[in-house]
């Protein structure tokens, strides 16, 4: 403002009084030095605004990560993860440039043209009134068409996230893509969903457009009627030179901020339908939390006894796969699960894990219910294989930390010994150092089957072990060698193990048999097999 | 910015070239929608003045040419920008959606031999991230650059016809602003901004393992280090930002200033000249408006560079993964396939690195069609590795593997697959519905087929307890169904392939004794007249199904012998 009260006084005077420079220095030097003022206002400001947002998107982040971990591992896995990344870094971004810029910019849309025409209107009411008239009809326009955008962008957000999970489904999938020689055909698959997310983005943007160019319009109009009326009376000599200059050279100052609101309108629509996605991830309770008042019950170090109790358990979308579900678990002994697939007996070590809540039935941990304890410290005491191990970014010996952080070089020897990854590390000529690629690339099914294993034998200090088929994809000899392990370690520990395959269950010092979410019939393997029941039936049917 | 134009961004214009009509028809708007704007403000400031002056001097004067211009000027402008904004961002989404489109399409016969070392994050990233930065160089720095500058040209043009000596301080201006300043902040932002496009592939993948890895984290109590890791890495990520924002911040900053000290120099030029007589006055304060508008089309520049190394970076990791060659170079389309299915390995040798020992040390292997032979060994030696050779996914480094009589080198690896159905060891299942994973292999099967298939797979009863039967989405990998049943979908795909080979790499593997036992049947009748090749460890209930069996030592073949043979040893341990 003072640059264009200085610029108009200086061109007013060289036109009518014809001054030589010099007498205008005094100008010329007021200009000089609000210019780098200008500058160092303009970029702290602007430092400001970004650093806060930053902060806020950074918030954001971690409070929505941890929204979506607390879906829980079951209700994460129903969430695509290429959607949930592209939330966790488009979704924040899109709110991040919403607070950067369109907040600051709101700010100054509200702020500066009232300032503006308070110096505008001393100068020539008329143009103030003009200004004045017009400013609001832009904010109300915007409305209107914001109500409009805002769905068509939250179609295109979704799109956008429906497009991030099918993409990294099929990198995921490329292999068993080409095998099927389907590939071709989800490359066709990819590229209708892709254009489906073009046409929706234009739909948002032609609204954002055509927003943008009414506000130009309009500022336009106003702008070119400010300068006729003044054109005319400084024809008809009723207004001066520098007022007239001073009030033109305002007036696209004037709508500037308003303007550059209109053409930042679509990151108020990304940055609304992705907050509103984020939001949902936002809301989750954390599983299992319960909110516990009060301090956790303590527990022992030894091998606990665990009671399994009338345990009912729901998948969503689903029907029951455990109900009424009853077994005991002794300390010291290794028990095993048998059972057709899908009988529920990796949801019962969920349940155990506390990855799953029961609807019905109890826990009992040494006589203490399970939600008595912390949960943290009783996965603590917790070594678990999964049946179909996560292999992370890094290294084999990064993968094996994260299993226990403290572990030392020779636990690390021990954990690879008697898991048999001693063996792939000889092979491996980075050994200890050779990165993992997805689903341990490079390794075959039983290496990674033993790197899990190495994984779980890491956490030494576990009194309970949850084995999710510990033998799956091993030749019989290396099998043996784990069935072995087990059993010695049984010894100081709980072990509950699930066999597919019964020769993991012939050596358990205990059997069960779970069908439809039962327990219908346990005891001593032996004598079991000799009886005419379901385990023996199971037996019958393994044999050649 | 040592070269204008690296040889990844020829290559980007060359991907884009079908869209090439899109693009100019933007760029060309664009300067339309800049010289109209630069027009409006020196045609209104000269109007201006010329009108103050002839009310001072009680003169005449034609308001109507100008008043019309002003009018053209101020609707082209409007108009104008509007349909640059709509084609250019046309250009933009049409261009990203072909080159993520021909960039999928480059990876699939990368797969898997070529792509093991990427993790899918990283390539994600690769597809996503990288590709999106990529529309700043058309949308951000091709067009303003162009629109720069053209209409500086323009604005010379002018200035030289009016008063030759003020294009001196607005070239000068000019050049600072436009080509100095942005190389400028290019520099200082370089290293922040390469560092920032590694690093944001690098958050992705971190974050995709603290997703899918999150049971694993929970039961280990290492969820809270992960995520401080990933928070870690995200913090560093926005300090790379804030670099970058400041550069711009400065950078933008200082075109405001140059314009502020462009005007002056023009002014101080035009005054002299007013006073010399040699320039009427409205004429200056229309050099002094042009001055200021020019200065709004070069401003975005600066701020647009701050990218440049990021969009080079993202070229480059996108041009690198595309120009991966495969392992093999496809036949002509047309090579037909051979009529017969015999199988033969001829002193077959592959590893995966020079590093790693032989996987297939020198193998010899025929299988005759309509042989039933299991390949059993220890893991790590080498049936899977058998399988990738023949499946054509791994090239071997000596010898050949035939399919028909022909090397599978010199078929058509499409052709060659849909003759090999496979089971394999694990699953991959895809967020579609159940129709739609089992249609995969054969997308033109028939109800009944379906239905045969699904039976055969012991699938019926699953099927049965789905809700939405058939249309049941399966999760993302598969994830809403258990092992047994990812098992038995992925054999009645493989089913449905009907194929006259048929591989099954540990079919029962995951699976309980009765459901496995159920199979064997299934399974023996869907290989009924088919080369049966079965890849397992540990023979038990599928000794049933096969004739012979091909025991694998370190990457060798120790021996062969008919089933019943192999059974009397194995049951004399």
């Amino acid at each position: 403002m003072g640059q264009a009260w200085l610029l108009s006084g200086i061109l007013a005077a060289a036109l009518f009084a014809h001054a030589p420079l010099a007498r205008l220095w005094p100008q010329w030097l007021a200009l000089l030095v609000l210019a780098p003022l200008r500058l160092a206002l303009s970029v702290r400001a602007r430092h400001t605004a970004f650093g806060a947002a930053q902060q806020l998107g950074a918030g954001l982040r971690s409070r929505v990560l941890r929204g979506a971990q607390a879906l829980g591992p079951y209700g994460l896995r129903t969430q695509a993860s290429g959607d949930l990344i592209t939330r966790l870094v488009d979704g924040i971004e899109a709110v991040l440039a919403y607070f950067a810029r369109y907040l600051p910019q709101a700010a100054s849309a509200a702020l500066i043209p009232p300032l503006l025409a308070l110096f505008v209107f001393p100068a020539d009411w008329v143009s103030g009134m003009i200004l004045l008239l017009t400013a609001p009809l832009i904010p109300l326009f915007m409305v209107l068409v914001g109500r409009a955008a805002a769905r068509a962008s939250e179609r295109r957000y979704g799109q956008l996230t429906r497009l991030g999970a099918a993409f990294i489904e099929a990198l995921g999938g490329l292999v068993t893509l080409r095998q099927l020689g389907a590939a071709e055909r989800f490359a066709a698959h990819l590229d209708g969903e892709g254009e489906e997310y073009r046409a929706l983005t234009m739909q948002v943007l032609r609204v954002a457009f055509l927003s943008a160019l009414v506000l130009e319009f309009f500022a336009t109009v106003s702008i070119a009627v400010v300068a006729v009326l003044i054109g005319f009376r400084l024809l008809w000599g009723e207004l001066h030179l520098r007022a007239g200059l001073f009030v033109l050279l305002l007036a696209p100052e004037f709508y500037l901020p308003l303007r550059a609101l209109g053409g930042l309108r679509h990151t108020r629509m990304d940055a609304l339908a992705a907050a509103q996605q984020l939001s949902r991830l936002d809301a989750v309770a954390p599983l299992g939390a319960a909110a516990r008042a009060g301090s956790f019950r303590a527990m022992g170090d030894s091998a606990p006894e665990i009671r399994i109790e009338r345990i009912g358990y729901v998948h969503s979308g689903r029907g029951a796969v455990l109900r009424e579900c009853t077994l005991q678990v002794p300390a010291r002994k290794v028990t095993a699960l048998v059972g057709t697939s899908g009988a529920g007996k990796t949801t019962l070590l969920s349940v155990l894990l506390g990855f799953a809540a029961p609807y019905s039935g109890h826990v009992w941990v040494d006589g203490v219910e399970l939600g008595e304890l912390d949960p943290a410290q009783w996965r603590a005491r917790v070594a678990w294989v999964p049946q179909q191990a996560h292999v992370f970014e890094g290294t084999v010996r990064e993968n094996l930390l994260l299993a226990a952080p403290g572990a030392d070089a020779g636990a690390l020897q021990r954990a690879a010994e008697r898991s048999g990854l001693g063996a792939v590390l000889e092979r491996l000529p980075q050994g200890w150092e050779t990165p993992l690629g997805e689903r341990g690339l490079g390794l075959s099914g039983g290496e990674l089957q033993r790197l899990a294993l190495a994984r779980a034998l890491l956490r030494e200090q576990a009194r309970v072990w949850l084995l999710d088929e510990p033998t799956a994809h091993l030749d019989p000899a290396s099998a043996r060698a784990v069935e072995t392990m087990i059993g010695a370690a049984a010894a100081t520990r709980t072990v509950l193990l699930v066999a597919h395959r019964l020769s993991a269950a012939r050596s358990a010092d205990w059997v069960a048999v779970l069908r439809e979410g039962r327990v219908i019939e346990q005891g001593v393997p032996a004598e079991l097999a000799r009886a005419r029941g379901a385990y023996a039936a199971l037996l019958q049917a393994e044999r050649p | 910015m040592r070269s204008p134009l690296s040889p990844a961004l020829r290559r980007l214009l060359a991907v884009q070239r079908p869209y090439r009509g899109w693009m100019a028809g933007g760029a060309a708007l664009a300067l339309l929608a800049a010289l109209a704007a630069i027009g409006l403000m020196a045609v209104s400031g000269w109007f201006i003045a010329a009108m103050a002056l002839a009310g001072a001097g009680g003169l005449a004067i034609n308001y109507f040419t100008p008043a019309a211009a002003i009018r053209a000027f101020a609707i082209v402008r409007s108009g104008g920008r509007y349909g640059e904004r709509l084609v250019t961002h046309e250009a933009t989404l049409r261009g990203l959606a072909g080159l993520r489109a021909w960039l999928f399409r480059r990876l699939i016969p990368l797969a898997p031999a070529r792509l093991a070392a990427l993790r899918s994050g990283e390539l994600f990233a690769r597809l996503r991230a990288d590709v999106d930065a990529l529309e700043h160089f058309y949308l951000s720095v091709l067009v303003p650059a162009a629109v720069a500058l053209l209409s500086t040209g323009a604005a010379l043009l002018l200035t030289l016809i009016v008063l030759p000596l003020a294009a001196l301080p607005l070239l000068l201006g000019a050049v600072l602003a436009g080509v100095l300043l942005p190389a400028w902040i290019e520099r200082r932002a370089a290293r922040a901004s390469e560092l920032a496009v590694r690093e944001s592939a690098a958050l992705r993948g971190m974050l995709l393992d603290a997703l899918r890895g999150h049971s694993e984290l929970l039961a280990w109590g290492a969820v809270a280090a992960h995520n401080a890791r990933v928070e870690a890495l995200a913090a560093q990520l926005d300090s790379r930002r804030t670099r970058i924002d400041s550069v711009q911040a400065v950078g933008s900053g200082v075109v405001g200033l140059l314009a502020q000290l462009t005007l002056l120099g023009v002014l101080v030029v035009g005054l002299a000249a007013v006073h010399r007589g040699a320039l009427a006055p409205p004429q200056l304060v229309m050099l002094s408006l042009l001055t200021l508008a020019l200065f709004d089309v070069i401003a975005p520049l600066g701020e647009a560079l701050a990218q440049w190394r990021a969009t080079l970076l993202a070229s480059a990791r996108v041009f690198d993964l595309a120009d991966t060659p495969p392992c093999f170079t496809e036949p002509s389309s047309g090579t037909p396939m051979p009529p017969a299915y015999e199988i033969a390995f001829e002193n077959a040798h592959l590893r995966y690195s020079p590093q790693l020992p032989w996987a297939l040390e020198g193998v010899d292997l025929v299988l005759p069609a309509g042989a039933r032979v299991a390949v059993v060994g220890a893991s790590g030696a080498g049936k899977s590795s058998l399988l990738g050779a023949l499946l054509k996914f791994y090239p071997l480094q000596q010898g050949r593997v035939l399919f028909g009589g022909q090397s599978v080198q010199a078929l058509p690896g499409d052709a060659l697959r849909r003759r090999i159905a496979v089971i394999a060891q694990q699953t991959t299942l895809f967020n579609l519905s159940l129709l739609e994973n089992l249609l995969l292999a054969a997308p033109d099967a028939s109800a009944a087929a379906i239905e045969r298939a699904v039976s055969l797979a012991q699938l019926d009863p699953f099927v049965a307890s789905l809700p939405q039967g058939y249309d049941t989405l399966l999760g993302e990998g598969g994830a809403l169904v258990s092992g047994g049943e990812a098992r038995r979908i992925a054999i009645a795909r493989a089913l449905l392939q009907d194929a006259p080979v048929l591989v099954l790499d540990e079919p029962t593997e995951g699976l309980d004794a009765r459901t496995a036992r159920d199979l064997y049947a299934a399974l023996d009748a869907a290989g009924r007249g088919r080369t049966l090749l079965l890849i397992t460890h540990r023979l038990s209930g599928l000794a049933e199904l096969i004739e012979e069996v091909v025991v694998m030592e370190a990457g060798r073949v120790r021996a062969r012998m008919p089933v019943g043979e192999y059974l009397a040893a194995e049951g004399g341990r």
